[in-house]
């Protein structure tokens, strides 16, 4: 595997992975959003096994396969589920509306492209090229987070900062050790269990998910 | 060439004092417009013999503000890129105008534009042609005085007053602004501009900083730059057609020249992130200029929102070349400024062909509100016509000019994105992204403004009886629409040597990349290839086949009229048609975080019940955000200080000469302190 | 063959292939939908039948109704004149760039909204607004997509572009081309007025655009607008076709070559027309405030194609 082929592939992948998080600032509803994800997740789990098949690691074929299940297929059913639970209301407008969300993701990705620059320069790794749009992808979901407005919508943003992170690491490092990547999908599915019983307290309290009426604690 | 200079000058000084002896009749009409037509085809000739056979040409004059320094020309080529462009300008103008100023006919408002008309080209004509920073100075002044003085023709109408103030106080902010500029520039040591070029290099590079902020202020606001272009909207409706014309299409490319000649003429270029400035600047500029153009139900006012959008366009060019020098590619920064220089001179010739057409639109209907216009194409054939072909030009529709200039600026962003610095690559591309909606919304704005204004059924009794503008204006309007088929299929002769004026102040070594090879236009490097003159002949071509094609194999039946279709229902009046405001409104929701239009509806209902509504109003205003945020608040601040400054002027002599006495005091106080004699 | 008559061959194939493949993607829906469908030639005999018929005019239109078809029209055709349908190098390669074929195409978009508005009817000038409204948003993807190209090219006359893509096979998978290829599609969608962004099929007049501006047209006039808005179809989907995808393209200009040309073409063109057919089948149109979003995101696509082909450095 030649390493223009591996530099095609990781920007492909990186592309890939980047447009699942930009589809959560353009599609509404929580379903397309849960697709969005669990595209990603498949999509860095592809990732991360072509860098492990060109690195000859075996220990990130282990950690596509990880991802593969934990994200691509685990996490989505018990989204699922508390979509089932608390999806059913109406379509909530965000912050920010979607052509604009869309413009500032662009923008975004530009800034990234600036912010990765000097990383980029100094790298050897055929990798290295797909490193801005992972590094997009960060801020891409910081702003999903910032501006939806059902906190279903920002636990995805949290998990897809979290997928954006770890394809920064295997593209700019080649992957961390298994130990720490496992200590990382504890950390992830602790923080997932405790935002679902966040969210369903929010939504015994309010009747809804709106993360706005938590305004209404102050009173 | 010093008899053509002295021509120049006395074409314009007789047409003045033309206007001023012979009264109001159209003997004084047309004297005064033949003066100026004298004066503008002497600095055509001037302008032509500077840049074709490169003639040089200065000319000192120490007597006139002898004590001062004395006045000094000289005309280098590019100087006369812009003394041609106000050239062209002029002359159609000037005939255009003495048609036009029928309106003023036995009023004294006929001797005062008449007058002034012929000191403002003067003094406009000079400016490229000033050698030093006295006489630049002296003529800049000159040229807004004589401006503001034509604006305030129709006086008696409150809002060209207001507009006459606004007016007024940007050119003396930017005059300011210039003057600290240029004494910073003599700090290095005084003299001609040649000197002061010498000079420049020994600057340190804080004050040259501070000389290119303080010329890009002073010159961007007579531009007309975001945010300092509010005088535009406001200025040129006020003013008479021609004046408007003048004013957009030959005044605010001083700015441009002053901005040119200040920055990459005597400072010689200087930093990345004056180029980077620049080209944000304009590339802000030309989108918020067209979407606040798109907004605009008045003819004159949308026209010059049009003006700061082209403006940035051409600012972008500046800024691009700017930045590419100051990276060390000179090819590419050639042709960024060919094609900022080449769309200046087409500016010139397309908007002042729409404001003549617009002035006869107003001459013909007394309104410019495109919402009460219509239909005009039946009664003002030729208007329309030439209309149409300025929309088309500004559009940047092939075959015209604007499309040549718009391709050459989209040609000259495309070397950015392979800079070594990503910061200029991400500028690049998004200076790109938004140079390509504008064409696109710009587009979007002239077929609202032709379309509404000359198409469909007249909206008021006004515009069904519009006729025909008199054989000068159409006369003045033929000569423009000339010119931008001649300026586009020229563009191979004309863009190698425009490239040749510009190629040795970006420090080109050697021989100017050509830029054109054949009939067609070309890259440095080959990147791309365009000829305007096959595509032209193309089309014309192919639409002269389909034409002879369609009248040879279709049907013969004669055509038949019937009435528009409106779902089965029999009269079509004009409150069935699209209005101005409808046109633009999908793009106004669309934009509307950059509008913020405010919006008021009332309801009237009926006395006895609430059920039955008597009518419904709407009102929605859209105020420029700058005017809200960054005007009111100045304008506010400066009120409440000169209200507390008034308590200084409190009536009384014997304060004032309290006042005269300390001052006198103090200085002598200070004399005595600096040890001076 | 001299390379001189390329021009007016490929104009005349252009010419010829248009209303099929309109009619193809008509069928191909038919059949998606369950329906047997007119035949694949049926916009021929439409086209006869205009040619045929008597012209009725607005009593408010003016010249310009008259002679906007006629613009539209050339505009159109001098673009099939400049687009690589059978072989590179093209003969008015020189003449005409990428940008050329843009702006000669928002040329023929002007006089037709023009139209719209000349004969004063409110569906015309709804038309009329909706059709320069997403012409101009559409723009901006349209000039990055482009730019894109251009880079990895080295030009944008188009010649070069396919010529480049045909001598380097394995760049045509490379991200940054499969991403302007998306964005460009999505262009096309609106452009020439196929669902999600407009209905070509829909007698609502609330839902035209495209069929809102012709609706006062008749006879010849409407005729030759039909041809246009075909041959429209086709010279975006052999952008979408010969620039992404070469292969086929007759670099000589030997019968063989050129047959091979036209039938690879018309392959193409089949495909494409697929593609949209099953899209339009697909999805529901757009109501015209989401058509901003389709193009927003178009436009990310397209900056993400330039910041890729700029990024393999």
């Amino acid at each position: 595997m030649s390493p223009e082929l591996v530099s095609q592939l990781s920007v492909g992948g990186s592309t890939l992975v980047l447009l699942a998080g930009l589809a959560m600032l353009w599609r509404r509803g929580v379903r397309a959003h849960i697709g969005a994800f669990t595209a990603q997740s498949v999509a860095l789990a592809a990732t991360t096994a072509m860098v492990g098949w060109f690195t000859g690691d075996w220990q990130l074929w282990a950690v596509a396969a990880l991802l593969l299940l934990i994200k691509g297929v685990g996490i989505p059913i018990l989204l699922a589920r508390m979509a089932r639970r608390f999806g059913t209301e109406r379509e909530l407008e965000p912050y920010v509306n979607t052509a604009t969300s869309l413009l500032v993701g662009g923008l975004l990705v530009l800034l990234a492209y600036l912010v990765t620059a000097p990383l980029v320069s100094v790298s050897q790794l055929p990798t290295r090229t797909g490193m801005p749009l992972a590094m997009g992808l960060v801020f891409v979901s910081l702003f999903v987070i910032i501006s939806r407005k059902k906190a279903l919508t920002q636990v995805l943003g949290f998990l897809m900062l979290e997928n954006a992170v770890a394809l920064l690491a295997v593209l700019g490092t080649h992957g961390i050790p298994i130990i720490v990547e496992i200590g990382v999908f504890l950390d992830v599915a602790l923080g997932f269990i405790v935002m679902q019983v966040f969210v369903y307290q929010i939504h015994e309290t309010f009747e809804s998910i709106d993360v706005e009426q938590l305004n209404r604690l102050r009173e | 060439m010093r008899a053509l200079f002295l021509l120049l000058i006395a074409g314009y000084v007789s047409g003045a004092a033309a206007a001023l002896a012979l009264g109001t009749g159209a003997l004084s009409r047309w004297a005064s417009a033949l003066g100026a037509i004298v004066g503008a085809s002497a600095g055509l000739a001037l302008a032509a013999g500077a840049c074709i056979r490169g003639a040089a040409f200065s000319l000192d004059a120490p007597g006139f503000f002898g004590p001062v320094g004395g006045m000094a020309f000289t005309l280098d080529p590019l100087g006369a890129v812009f003394l041609a462009l106000t050239s062209l300008v002029a002359a159609p103008s000037a005939l255009y105008g003495a048609g036009y100023a029928r309106l003023w006919e036995g009023r004294p408002a006929l001797r005062q534009v008449g007058f002034m008309l012929n000191v403002f080209l003067l003094t406009m004509s000079l400016v490229p042609l000033a050698g030093g920073t006295l006489t630049f100075l002296l003529v800049w002044e000159g040229m807004s005085l004589s401006s503001y003085f034509l604006v305030m023709t129709e006086s008696d109408q409150p809002e060209v007053v207001s507009a006459g103030q606004w007016y007024l106080a940007m050119t003396q902010i930017g005059l300011a602004c210039l003057l600290g500029s240029f004494l910073l520039l003599q700090s290095g040591g005084p003299g001609g501009f040649s000197a002061l070029r010498a000079a420049a290099l020994t600057l340190p590079p804080g004050t040259r900083d501070a000389v290119f902020a303080l010329a890009l202020i002073g010159f961007g606001s007579k531009a007309g730059l975001i945010p300092l272009h509010v005088w535009l909207p406001r200025a040129h409706p006020a003013a008479p057609s021609h004046v408007s014309a003048l004013m957009s299409g030959a005044m605010i490319k001083m700015g441009i020249y002053g901005l040119l000649r200040v920055s990459l003429d005597l400072l010689g270029g200087g930093p990345a992130w004056w180029g980077g400035l620049v080209l944000a600047l304009g590339a802000v500029s030309a989108l918020l200029g067209v979407l606040y153009a798109l907004m605009e139900h008045d003819l004159k006012s949308l026209l010059a929102y049009h003006s700061v959008e082209n403006i940035g366009l051409i600012t972008m060019g500046v800024g691009a070349g700017l930045l590419f020098g100051s990276l060390q590619m000179p090819a590419a920064a050639t042709l960024a400024l060919v094609a900022a220089l080449y769309h200046t001179v087409n500016h010139a010739v397309f908007k002042g062909l729409l404001f003549l057409g617009a002035g006869a639109v107003l001459h013909a209907t007394g309104m410019r509100d495109m919402n009460r216009l219509g239909g005009l194409i039946r009664g003002m054939p030729w208007t329309a016509a030439l209309f149409l072909v300025g929309s088309a030009a500004i559009s940047g529709l092939p075959p015209l000019n604007g499309f040549v200039s718009e391709w050459l600026l989209f040609q000259s962003l495309l070397p950015g994105i392979g800079a070594p610095s990503p910061l200029v690559a991400v500028l690049m591309v998004l200076s790109l992204g938004m140079l390509a909606l504008t064409a696109g919304l710009c587009a979007a704005c002239f077929v609202k403004a032709f379309g509404i204004t000359f198409l469909a059924i007249p909206r008021s009794p006004e515009a069904a009886a519009a006729h025909e503008a008199s054989w000068s204006m159409r006369a003045g309007m033929v000569v423009l629409a000339v010119a931008c088929l001649v300026l586009s299929i020229g563009a191979f002769e004309i863009v190698p040597r425009l490239s040749s004026f510009v190629a040795p102040l970006v420090g080109v070594a050697g021989s100017a990349p050509s830029l054109s090879v054949g009939l067609a236009l070309q890259t440095p490097g080959g990147f791309a290839r365009m000829s305007p003159v096959l595509v032209a002949a193309g089309l014309a071509l192919v639409v002269l086949t389909a034409w002879l094609a369609v009248k040879a194999f279709a049907s013969r039946r004669p055509v038949r009229v019937g009435e528009t279709w409106g779902c089965g229902r029999v009269v079509q009046t004009p409150r069935m048609e699209y209005t101005a405001t409808a046109f633009a409104e999908p793009l106004r929701r669309i934009f509307a975080a950059v509008y913020r239009p405010s919006e008021d509806v009332s309801i009237d209902f009926h006395p006895d019940s609430r059920y039955f509504v008597q009518s419904i109003s709407y009102h929605s205003a859209i105020v420029p955000w700058f005017e809200r945020y960054l005007y009111a608040p100045v304008i506010s601040r400066v009120r409440s200080w000169s209200e507390r400054v008034l308590a200084l002027q409190s009536g009384s002599a014997h304060a004032y000469l309290t006042y005269l006495v300390l001052a006198l005091v103090l200085l002598l106080g200070w004399l005595v302190v600096t040890g001076q004699p | 063959m001299s390379p001189w008559l390329l021009g007016p061959v490929q104009a005349a194939m252009a010419l010829l292939l248009a209303p099929g493949l309109v009619g193809a993607i008509r069928w191909m829906k038919a059949r998606l939908q369950n329906r047997s469908g007119a035949p694949p030639w049926q916009p021929y005999l439409e086209l006869r039948k205009l040619f045929a018929k008597e012209v009725v005019v607005s009593n408010n239109a003016s010249w310009l109704f008259r002679a906007a078809p006629f613009i539209v029209f050339g505009s159109t055709v001098a673009v099939t004149l400049l687009v690589p349908l059978l072989a590179v190098p093209l003969p008015f390669d020189g003449a005409g760039d990428l940008l050329v074929v843009v702006y000669l195409l928002l040329l023929g978009t002007f006089f037709l909204a023009l139209a719209g508005l000349d004969p004063g009817s409110p569906f015309g000038g709804m038309g009329a607004s909706r059709e320069m409204t997403v012409a101009a948003l559409a723009e901006p993807t349209m000039a990055l997509a482009i730019f894109a190209l251009a880079w990895s090219a080295g030009s944008t006359n188009l010649g070069h572009i396919a010529a480049r893509m045909l001598a380097t096979p394995s760049e045509a998978l490379a991200p940054g081309h499969v991403l302007a290829f998306a964005a460009i599609f999505i262009v096309t969608l609106a452009e020439t007025g196929r669902l999600p962004v407009d209905n070509p099929a829909t007698h609502l007049e609330l839902t035209m655009i495209h069929e809102a501006m012709v609706l006062e047209y008749s006879g010849r006039y409407l005729a030759l607008i039909e041809w246009a808005a075909a041959l429209k179809l086709l010279v975006f989907f052999t952008l979408l076709g010969n620039l992404f995808a070469p292969w086929g393209i007759a670099a000589a200009l030997t019968p063989g070559a050129l047959l091979w040309a036209a039938l690879t073409l018309a392959l193409k063109l089949l495909a494409l027309g697929g593609v949209v057919a099953l899209v339009e089948t697909h999805i529901a149109k757009l109501r015209l405030f989401r058509v901003p979003e389709l193009l927003s995101a178009s436009f990310i696509l397209a900056l993400l194609a330039v910041t890729a082909s700029f990024l393999l450095r």
